[in-house]
């Protein structure tokens, strides 16, 4: 086992009545890059904030290399990346990284930030003068410049666009690539899925799994089957292994055939895997044709995970 | 990259990247912070003009026409009006960097980035300060240099220095005012209220006019005020007694007195911004 980076027992954190983090355990191994997966208002950035110690919680504790994470040492230690903080205005770029580096016992050079953050070409640049993205990035450049150990970004992508997104985990992955410890939340499944090693899915302050991506899928979801068949709602929800029945809109095979007399229809099948639903299907006698057999994506596998969480 | 690989590293231990750097400790830290708010400062327009050229506007437009008044005990009137303007300067700077602008940037967010780094506070806000002297210097020796040049102030050279030091002085206990009225008022009312505190107080500790000049009431009530203790102290450095009488028209009291109350004043403040800081720090976390 990795030494723990990130140790975090019975954390909770009230706000009057309400509950926004409720009893978070959470372990991070060192070198390890885990998401933190929810739904707005799952309680990610409550969590990030005590993490940091920038948050009280309620109860429960933290420890961050063994230590207080408000301690300085800790704090020399750890790079964050927050929603909704500015830069000075009247300053350059290369500027406030030089600023924020001097806070670090040990830092990175400026180019290697600049470059790592893709904004070296704006290293002259106010912060007036940078569009979103380049803020995102500028405070990326401010949450590494101190070469820390341990990374937080809350919701990083928040405001960028799909290539900025990619270019950016990029950016993220080169960075853990030195052995860093990353710990980021989203609320999109596609980049926890490819950054992650760990995906820890937080609902309504709560844990609800901690796995490899290669496992949640596996948790759940297994295959989507498409098909046109004449079997009824109830009787495909009844099929071995159905989790999910959709109807799908009419498209070119089933209206060629003209086979709408029959009861003939596109349907999609939520199933943990696809033979055994097909077998029952084929043993009632059932037309099934025009099949599809996909792996379930992670979003498919999350919208029921948290649905299932909101009806218990 | 791989997950629960075999890895040997303690916890305690750094992994540092290959391009990695010690960098200077708290020293070099203060450096860079005081030079950062140098730079920010000079670059705002708003606040260089306002702040810092103004005062020299108008000490050039109000002071100079009075080259070749002389007073009893041979100090210039131009050297007096250097230093109530030089005290005006002082206040207002002191008021806008630490109460407009701090104000400004506890509402923006920069001040929580700054609590999730190792940097200690007391760094954050003695680099405000050493700016605040840095431009205190900047101020003065504009308007002494204008003064001896243009309005034939003939210093005393010790004299000057002297004064140079209480402004200084000035500058490091009225910082911690505008500090409290940023923490203790709501950030948005924050440019107002330093307005209002600021102008009847220059005004009645004769910055702009002799005391003598000012209606009655006004007089009456600048002994109650710091900054006229700060004024007085300061002409009472520049000129003999003799002269601070005849220029502003009032005894001028006991120098411990001035002494006292200026930094009575200023403890006064610290304890209300660590009052305000603690308050705002302890609602952030909450």
């Amino acid at each position: 086992m990795p030494a723990d980076v990130l140790e975090a027992v019975g954390l909770s954190r009230h706000f009057g009545t309400v509950v926004a983090v409720d009893s978070i355990d959470l372990r991070v191994g060192e070198g390890e890059v885990v998401a933190v997966l929810g739904p707005n208002g799952a309680g990610k950035t409550t969590t990030i904030e005590m993490l940091l110690g920038l948050r009280t919680p309620t109860s429960g504790s933290v420890r961050v290399f063994g230590g207080d994470p408000t301690s300085a040492a800790v704090r020399g230690r750890v790079g964050a990346m927050l929603q909704d903080t500015d830069a000075p205005e009247s300053l350059t770029v290369a500027e406030i990284i030089d600023l924020v580096a001097a806070y670090y016992p040990y830092r990175l050079p400026t180019a290697d930030v600049l470059d790592r953050a893709s904004l070296t070409g704006h290293r002259r640049r106010r912060v007036t003068q940078l569009s979103g993205g380049e803020r995102q990035r500028l405070s990326f450049a401010l949450a590494i410049v101190g070469d820390p150990d341990l990374l937080y970004l809350d919701e990083p992508t928040a405001s960028l666009d799909v290539g900025a997104r990619r270019a950016f985990w990029k950016q993220v992955r080169a960075f853990a690539a030195l052995g860093k410890t990353i710990l980021f939340s989203t609320h999109n499944l596609e980049e926890a899925d490819l950054v992650a090693d760990r995906v820890v899915i937080v609902n309504a302050g709560r844990i609800h799994s901690d796995s490899t991506p290669r496992e949640l899928k596996g948790l759940l979801a297994g295959r989507t089957l498409e098909l046109v068949t004449d079997a009824g709602d109830a009787e495909l929800a009844a099929l071995p292994g159905v989790r999910a029945v959709t109807v799908l809109p009419d498209d070119a095979s089933t209206a060629d055939n003209a086979t709408d007399a029959a009861g003939l229809r596109r349907v999609r099948l939520q199933a943990a895997d696809a033979e055994p639903p097909l077998r029952a299907l084929f043993a009632a006698g059932r037309a099934a044709s025009g099949l599809i057999v996909t792996e379930a994506t992670l979003e498919e596998a999350f919208v029921h995970l948290t649905s299932a969480e909101a009806v218990r | 990259m791989s997950v629960v690989g075999a890895r040997r590293a303690l916890p305690d231990s750094r992994r540092l990247s290959p391009g990695a750097s010690r960098t200077g400790g708290v020293l070099a830290m203060l450096a860079t912070q005081i030079g950062s708010e140098v730079t920010r400062y000079r670059r705002m327009p708003e606040y260089f003009v306002g702040v810092v050229i103004l005062p020299v506007i108008l000490f050039a437009m109000f002071g100079l026409p009075n080259s070749g008044d002389v007073l009893p005990g041979g100090t210039t009137v131009v050297a007096m009006i250097f230093v109530s303007f030089a005290c005006y300067g002082v206040v207002s700077q002191a008021l806008f960097s630490f109460g407009a602008e701090l104000a400004a940037e506890r509402q923006k967010g920069w001040l929580r980035r700054l609590r999730a780094t190792p940097m200690p506070m007391w760094v954050y806000f003695a680099g405000k300060l050493a700016m605040n002297l840095v431009f205190t210097v900047t101020i003065a020796g504009a308007m002494a240099l204008l003064a001896q040049l243009g309005g034939d102030a003939s210093f005393d050279l010790r004299r000057l220095l002297l004064t140079a030091a209480v402004l200084l002085l000035g500058t490091v206990v009225f910082s911690p005012m505008g500090a409290a009225i940023a923490y203790l008022a709501r950030p948005k009312a924050v440019a107002t209220i330093v307005n209002l505190v600021f102008l009847p107080l220059s005004f009645a500790s004769g910055f702009f006019f002799p005391l003598r000049q000012l209606p009655q009431v006004l007089q009456d009530a600048a002994p109650w005020l710091p900054t006229y203790h700060f004024g007085q102290l300061a002409r009472d450095t520049m000129a003999p007694a003799l002269d601070v009488e005849a220029y502003g028209g009032s005894a001028t009291g006991s120098t411990a007195l001035h002494l006292a109350v200026v930094l009575g004043w200023a403890l006064l403040c610290v304890a209300a911004t660590v009052w305000g800081y603690r308050r705002e720090a302890a609602r952030e976390r909450s």
